[in-house]
């Protein structure tokens, strides 16, 4: 599965490449976030609970940021592992400054996800993985204080 | 006569059904063995990774998790891989990789069912996902993902097969006048029976013996496999099939849970019992189908059919874990030149392995026949699209004429026998064929779409012979033993196994009819290898064509002791008496008369001097031939240009199946059939996403047809006996399955060939109906 999408966030680009860097922060916006294990700035294992349709899993996540360039892009892949479930991830994320204090951000989702998650959950995955974005970056944009509109 | 012996021909109601409808089945989970433990498996979510961990130390600390068990500890015993039916072997549980989802990974043993399914989510597995190929034509490509690195051919091709004369058949495709070619795939279904598959195993540690309770419609098969893989003497192994909840062919394999589940008990030295839940089975049983067939039909441009070449792409998953007799990889494919006289034919198969389930087998359908009947009966109505005939006026002039069988096939099969005018014509009449072509131009005319479709189909079913049919080299006979008690009750013994199909009945009446006692006074019993005599088990409509004559051969050798005994209670010469009236009577005076009931009672109490007491026998069976049942069907549709749905509104099936045992027993299975064809036909499928994901796995998503879907069938039969069985019988329990599906799928091409439709692929859902008729415009607004 393949999602992009663009935000644009009324903070300074350092303010919202900070928060990107901060692995507590990123994580408290993932939503079903339960705990964290945090190995070094740039590797982290966070605890996920997700739920498709019927299916609820509890994700153990290996999150490395790589090909980081401040404070304009950074790669992160993720391989996470629950009972009867799998997910390998890897996402873009780049920013660009708009102003002195906004942002655009502009992010794409590469998804495999694998076993009862996928095959229970198929017809709703995609739709289940868009709220979650949403969630996501509503949170974002609630954390740096400068929720727009 | 004081009580009815309701022999051959009469609808006995099924003696099984007392139990079934009141609840009092006896069913593998309904065993419940003192001290038994409880398995649960964990399954791969990854299509194709490998195993790097497992660490089951958080599961063992569970109060109630005995043991778990993983592929390094069978390993260690050898037990790690297993034969399938085909030549093949397959993992029990994993060492280091896993090629499909769903795949077996490791096994909790534990004290309760629940503790056991909370066991395997405390398990730890790392996986490293690999790459995974699940399109089987991607998966013979150059540098394609590897599924089996552990054999020597490093490619994902299994094998190549073909039937008949590749020469002729080029030779007729060149000269022909007109070629119909069709890109044909039938897609994976599952049996979906209603008993999911399970085991208890019980290993008595003092007497050395094991005994299994399991879901298989062959347990003198997997005794000799588990005897041969697990070393135990064979005298030491009872496999027991109680009371089976459908089977359908699913049954017929040894799946991995089976022999995890005997380990668990042999270590242990407690009964294990393990039960899948729906998903495993959807996920992990073995399927059916998944072929991916190019057909040409060559005719001349009066409609003459020449010649038939089919190149099969067949996907088998990780394992060719089918279940198929052994010289024949590709089942009966080649019986695919149907109720024709095609002089050339020729196909090729080619077995292909990805990162899916195992399998192969036969969804209520004789070893691939359904492919075979599928390819060409929708080739037929191709043809006449390309011919501009009607389909039934091309059937008709192409048909084996009735005074030509028996009939050798340009695939080297000689048909029994058959009459396929008559039974196309009743079909017809009894659907008022000409009416409807009338009614289908006016509707037409007004723009309503409405369509015919037939299909007039030939099964091969009842293997044997033993000379060219054989399970992992056990020949393919059947067997039957009876035994007549001294007042006139008998016990039957028969090598194949019920799942539903009435055996306790059907296989009474038989011995009824022979020896002239009453069908109430006949107990019937299979499914444990202690007692029954040795058999291959019922699949592939074989029952009443192999132990179904075994049943009858052994009551005639029964007969001809009855024939002494009673000449020596009349004080006659064997040669004067005669079986008349279910009795041995003297010719010309049959007053003078004895009954089966005096004989069986003569046997044991008065006896001539000379001769063994008892009456009893036992035959096993070697067919001369296959059968060849058959039957004509026309199915009538309407398509609804608002949603694209598909309505079947009439379909009219003629069977011919031979001489019938018990007519209403018949109807049930056809019934059934046609219900279980109309459903691959228009509603299930089973399909992956590119990792590897099986999108159906519950019965939210992997549809099967309820009473809602289900139309009013019509039935008739015509009646040609097998000229080499017994009594005439053929076998019937897969005709409709296998008929039914291109009847309906030339219904609904018939709906829509006007627009230059001329083929779609099973399930025809609505939203494939309303796409097409989108694109020619037909969609209503």
């Amino acid at each position: 599965m393949h999602f992009e999408g663009s935000e644009a966030i009324r903070a300074p680009v350092d303010a919202v490449w900070a928060f990107f860097m901060d692995a507590p922060s990123v994580a408290g916006c993932a939503p079903g976030f339960q705990k964290m294990e945090v190995l070094s700035p740039e590797h982290y294992k966070p605890t996920v609970a997700v739920g498709v349709g019927p299916v609820k899993a509890t994700f153990t996540l290996d999150v490395t940021l790589t090909d980081l360039r401040p404070p304009h892009h950074a790669t992160m892949r993720g391989h996470g592992i629950a009972a009867g479930s799998g997910v390998d991830l890897e996402s873009q994320l780049d920013l660009a400054a708009t102003g002195e204090s906004s942002t655009s951000l502009a992010w794409t989702m590469d998804a495999v996800v694998s076993g009862a998650i996928a095959s229970m959950g198929a017809r709703l995955l995609e739709n289940t993985a868009q709220k979650v974005t949403a969630r996501f970056f509503e949170c974002v944009r609630e954390k740096l204080g400068t929720a727009p509109r | 006569m004081a009580v009815a012996i309701q022999g051959m021909g009469h609808s006995v109601k099924r003696k099984e059904d007392p139990r079934f409808l009141r609840g009092r089945g006896n069913y593998i989970d309904d065993l419940k063995l003192p001290g038994m433990l409880y398995m649960d498996i964990l399954r791969s979510p990854y299509a194709h990774a490998i195993i790097k961990s497992i660490d089951a130390s958080r599961a063992l600390t569970l109060p109630g998790v005995l043991a778990v068990i993983t592929g390094k500890d069978l390993d260690a015993a050898g037990l790690a891989w297993m034969p399938t039916l085909m030549s093949d072997k397959q993992m029990v549980l994993p060492v280091d990789r896993v090629v499909y989802q769903a795949q077996e990974v490791a096994a909790v043993i534990a004290t309760e069912r629940y503790i056991a399914a909370d066991g395997i989510t405390l398990i730890d597995v790392d996986y490293e996902p690999l790459p995974v190929v699940v399109d089987p034509k991607k998966a013979l490509e150059p540098g394609a993902t590897l599924v089996r690195p552990d054999r020597e051919q490093k490619d994902n091709h299994i094998w190549h097969w073909e039937a008949g004369d590749k020469t002729a058949t080029d030779q007729s495709f060149q000269e022909a006048a007109v070629v119909a070619k069709e890109d044909i795939y039938l897609p994976r279904i599952h049996v979906s029976s209603i008993e999911t598959c399970g085991c208890v195993a019980s290993f008595d540690k003092m007497a050395g013996k094991l005994t299994i309770w399991m879901t298989t419609q062959a347990p003198h098969a997997i005794r000799t496999v588990f005897s041969l893989v697990s070393k135990i003497p064979e005298h030491n192994i009872r496999v027991i099939s109680p009371d089976i909840g459908g089977g359908f062919g699913g049954k017929v394999p040894v799946y991995p849970g089976y022999v995890i589940a005997t380990v668990a008990s042999i270590t242990t030295g407690k009964p294990v019992k393990w039960i899948e839940d729906r998903s495993e089975n959807l996920q992990a049983d073995s399927f059916a189908r998944d072929y991916h067939m190019t057909a040409e039909l060559a005719a001349t441009a009066d409609g003459k059919m020449k010649a038939l070449r089919i190149k099969t792409i067949a996907d088998h998953g990780a394992f060719d874990a089918a279940a198929n007799p052994s010289k024949f990889p590709a089942g009966l494919f080649s019986i695919c030149t149907g109720s024709y006289d095609i002089p050339a034919a020729h196909m090729e198969v080619d077995g292909v392995y990805t990162n899916k389930p195992p399998g192969g087998i036969a969804y209520r359908c004789s070893f691939r026949v359904t492919e075979a009947v599928h390819a060409i009966e929708r080739m037929v109505d191709s043809l006449a699209l390309k011919l501009n005939m009607d389909p039934a006026a091309l059937r008709l002039k192409n048909f084996i004429p009735p005074e030509s069988f028996p009939y050798k096939s340009a695939t080297g099969w000689e048909y029994d026998s058959g009459n396929y005018p008559a039974a196309l014509h009743k079909a017809m009449d009894t659907i008022g064929y000409a009416d409807l072509r009338r009614e289908q131009a006016e509707k037409r005319a007004r723009g309503e779409l409405m369509g015919i479709g037939i299909s007039t189909f030939t099964e091969i079913v009842g293997a044997g012979p033993s000379h060219t049919f054989d399970i992992l080299g056990i020949k393919m006979f059947d067997s039957c033993e009876i035994r007549v008690h001294p007042t006139g009750s008998a016990i039957v013994r028969i090598g194949v196994q019920t799942q539903g199909q009435g055996h306790e009945t059907t296989f009474a009446q038989i011995v009824a009819e022979e020896l002239g006692l009453p069908v109430e006074n006949i107990t019937v019993e299979h499914g444990d290898t202690d007692t029954a005599p040795y058999g291959l088990g019922t699949y592939a409509s074989r029952s009443t064509a192999t132990a179904g004559a075994a049943a009858a051969m052994a009551a005639r050798k029964i007969r001809e002791k009855a024939r002494l005994l009673a000449a020596h209670l009349l004080e006659a010469s064997p040669d004067d008496l005669e079986w008349k009236d279910y009795q041995f009577q003297v010719k010309g005076d049959p007053a003078r008369a004895k009954t089966m009931a005096d004989i069986a009672f003569a046997a044991y109490t008065n006896h001539p001097q000379g001769m063994e007491a008892g009456l009893e026998a036992v035959n096993y069976y070697d067919p001369p031939n296959l059968t060849f049942p058959f039957g004509s069907y026309i199915c009538v549709v309407d398509i609804d240009r608002g949603t694209g749905e598909v309505k079947i509104r009439r379909f009219v099936a003629i069977d011919d199946c031979g001489n019938i045992i018990n007519p209403m027993i018949v109807d049930g299975q056809i019934h059934g059939g046609l219900t279980m064809g109309m459903a691959p036909a228009l509603l299930e499928e089973i399909s992956y996403d590119e990792a590897g994901n099986m999108r159906q796995s519950t019965f939210m998503d992997y549809l099967l047809p309820t009473a809602m879907e289900t139309p009013a069938w019509e039935l008739d039969k015509t009646c040609t006996p097998s000229p080499h069985h017994p009594f005439g019988a053929k076998g019937v329990g897969e005709s409709a399955t296998v008929g039914a599906p291109p009847a309906i799928v030339n219904a609904v091409v018939d709906a829509l060939s006007h627009v230059g439709v001329s083929h779609i692929d099973i399930p025809i859902t609505p939203w494939k109906v309303y796409a097409i008729l989108e694109a020619h415009g037909l969609a209503a607004p």
